[in-house]
């Protein structure tokens, strides 16, 4: 176990931090700066478990962000205390949280670190096999994780009432101008808001589609560029807009998916969405 | 979980017998073959105990409904989730008036949560509503649409001896209940039950430990989620009695007058019927007497988080997993 600074399995993970916090509990053979740090390190990747479920738990969420929070700002009076460097060895991970996940896993190499003296990097050789568990993450990635996890919550809880999309069969989108305001006032997330400009999109184009007979719509667009079978960069420019399309589109399903209400996606075939893109942008 | 639905439940134990269009099996009798007329008579039947929904009350909730109360008036509820509260009438299901919004404007400030919401048992325009902060707010309706300042704000300083990275966590309340006779409120928090005086804000008149030997377990029980685990708190008919749930289907009785209490355990090896319930201990150290059960060998997927008290009878009803029990006072 002792140096192997790899990438670990979850199961044997969630075993090690099983053996940890019975560690923590009786007080024993762990510094307060460790505990602090098993505390955090929790803490992280339960918000991250969460952030993987079908219906996100608010209350614990918050729970669990205001804890990291305390911790973060009691490490950072303690580093404002004493001007140390932050340890050389941690992965200086993307803002947003998704790129949490290899911090968030992999081990801290005892000899990347060297002797620098931070609270969160003290290595004492009597408890490298506990420090080996542990990993050292910055405060960025710390603040940019409970935003992003409630700003998501946020999301994922103000899709779910039915209002803001048609279910299938429903020939007139309803939307309620109050709440398709407010969701649009709520979003200062671009992918919210393209997730919200992606189910508008897909309803508006579903009832269009019912109205009129595709063939009518498509009956003077020159098509034979599209029948081709690959990419071809002469593509790339028509395609673009689409693109807009494909990202609300991916998106949509797994916020769709997030919401506990059963909400009927109206499934269009992507092709046809690209047409009626290409359509409406062209308009 | 973010729908409201109002149930009609009945009790039957008698049905019709003697119809004349139809025989027993219900299948239509021959009209040519009927020459006498009877009158359909009741007659005693197994009781059939049925539930009915008779009004939804839906898309009025965002977030998870944690908590619906009635008014005293009994014309009007009220129902709570993790931000928001919202006023029910029983007779209208498409319109909910919206009393209490906690959530920010930006979902990244968000640091407290609605745990709990009940309205005053005598005044219809009083409620309370408790936060994962382990303070309480009493509202009055007659101030404004919107209650979001409060008439009175209960909170305890925190002791700074206890505290902990998991103070706030066990802080966060999860069940608020008005005494019977409305001057006070229990608040159940993860390790203690407190009673409080609505004229004193400052700090509870009455703490009672449930499972204090917890304290020193708060990180493995933070693993494994144990933490969260919401239990309820309910008053006796006279208020004089509180009672709430623990692990290893414990449940905790506290006089508040002699203030005695006890431990008994909600489990089918230990209760036949009509025997008697004989008090449990959880032993915290040290030498481990007979019959005492120590803190290790607690179950803790055995949990008993909804209890109920009947209001004016020494009743109980205690959920236990995938049981109901129901013990009453020793008959002498």
């Amino acid at each position: 176990m002792l140096g192997r600074g790899l990438k670990r399995k979850l199961s044997d993970y969630e075993e090690s931090m099983a053996g940890l916090s019975s560690a923590f509990d009786s007080s024993r053979g762990l510094s307060y700066p460790l505990k602090r740090q098993l505390v955090l390190n929790m803490c992280l990747t339960k918000l991250q478990t969460y952030k993987m479920l079908v219906e996100p738990n608010l209350h614990r969420s918050v729970l669990i962000a205001n804890t990291v929070r305390q911790i973060q700002e009691e490490m950072r009076q303690e580093s404002s205390q004493q001007p140390v460097t932050i340890c050389p060895g941690i992965a200086p991970a993307s803002p947003s949280y998704p790129g949490m996940e290899a911090p968030g896993i992999s081990l801290q190499l005892p000899s990347g670190v060297g002797q620098q003296e931070s609270h969160g990097c003290e290595l004492r050789s009597g408890e490298d096999p506990i420090e080996n568990s542990l990993l050292i993450v910055s405060d960025d990635d710390m603040s940019s994780a409970i935003s992003s996890i409630l700003k998501d919550l946020d999301f994922v809880e103000d899709i779910s009432p039915p209002t803001c999309l048609v279910p299938t069969g429903d020939d007139q989108p309803k939307f309620p101008e109050n709440t398709g305001l407010k969701l649009e006032d709520d979003r200062q997330d671009l992918k919210g808001a393209e997730c919200v400009f992606g189910s508008f999109e897909i309803s508006n184009s579903t009832s269009y589609l019912k109205d009129l007979a595709i063939d009518d719509i498509f009956e003077d667009i020159d098509t034979s560029m599209y029948d081709s079978d690959f990419c071809c960069p002469p593509l790339m420019p028509p395609r673009s807009p689409s693109l807009a399309t494909e990202e609300p589109l991916k998106t949509f399903p797994s916020c769709n998916s997030s919401s506990a209400n059963n909400i009927q996606i109206c499934r269009t075939d992507l092709s046809e969405l690209d047409h009626i893109m290409e359509i409406l942008v062209g308009s | 979980d973010k729908t409201v639905k109002l149930w009609k439940v009945s009790e039957r134990d008698k049905r019709p017998e003697g119809y004349n269009l139809k025989d027993e099996d219900g299948r239509l009798r021959d009209p040519s073959m009927i020459t006498v007329l009877r009158v359909p008579v009741l007659r005693p039947m197994d009781l059939m105990v049925e539930a009915t929904p008779r009004r939804v009350f839906a898309n009025a909730h965002t977030y998870h409904i944690n908590s619906i109360s009635v008014n005293s008036d009994y014309e009007t509820y009220m129902s709570a989730d993790d931000l928001r509260i919202n006023l029910w009438n029983f007779e209208i299901t498409n319109q909910s008036f919206n009393i209490v919004d906690i959530k920010p404007a930006n979902m990244e400030e968000l640091t407290e949560v609605i745990t709990a919401a009940e309205f005053h048992p005598h005044h219809c325009n009083t409620f309370v509503y408790s936060s994962s902060k382990g303070t309480i707010r009493l509202c009055d309706m007659r101030t404004a649409a919107l209650c979001d300042r409060h008439a009175k704000f209960f909170e305890e300083p925190e002791d700074p001896s206890n505290r902990s990275f998991f103070s706030e966590i066990i802080s966060s309340i999860s069940d608020v209940k008005f005494s019977h006779s409305g001057r006070y409120i229990m608040t159940r928090d993860y390790l203690t039950v407190k009673v409080w005086d609505l004229n004193m804000e400052n700090r509870p008149i009455e703490t009672y430990q449930v499972h204090d030997y917890l304290r020193s377990k708060l990180c493995s029980l933070y693993e494994n989620d144990c933490i969260f685990d919401k239990f309820e708190c309910v008053w006796n008919g006279s208020d004089s009695v509180i009672m709430t749930g623990s692990y290893n289907n414990f449940f905790r009785m506290f006089d508040r007058n002699t203030k005695r209490d006890v431990t008994l355990e909600a489990s089918r090896e230990n209760s036949k019927p009509r025997a008697i319930l004989k008090p449990r201990k959880v032993c915290v150290g040290g030498k481990r007497r007979k019959d005492e059960i120590s803190v290790d060998s607690l179950d803790f997927s055995k949990k008993i988080l909804h209890t109920a008290w009947h209001p004016s009878e020494n009743i109980i009803a205690v959920a236990a997993t995938n049981n109901l029990y129901i013990f009453q006072d020793k008959v002498n």
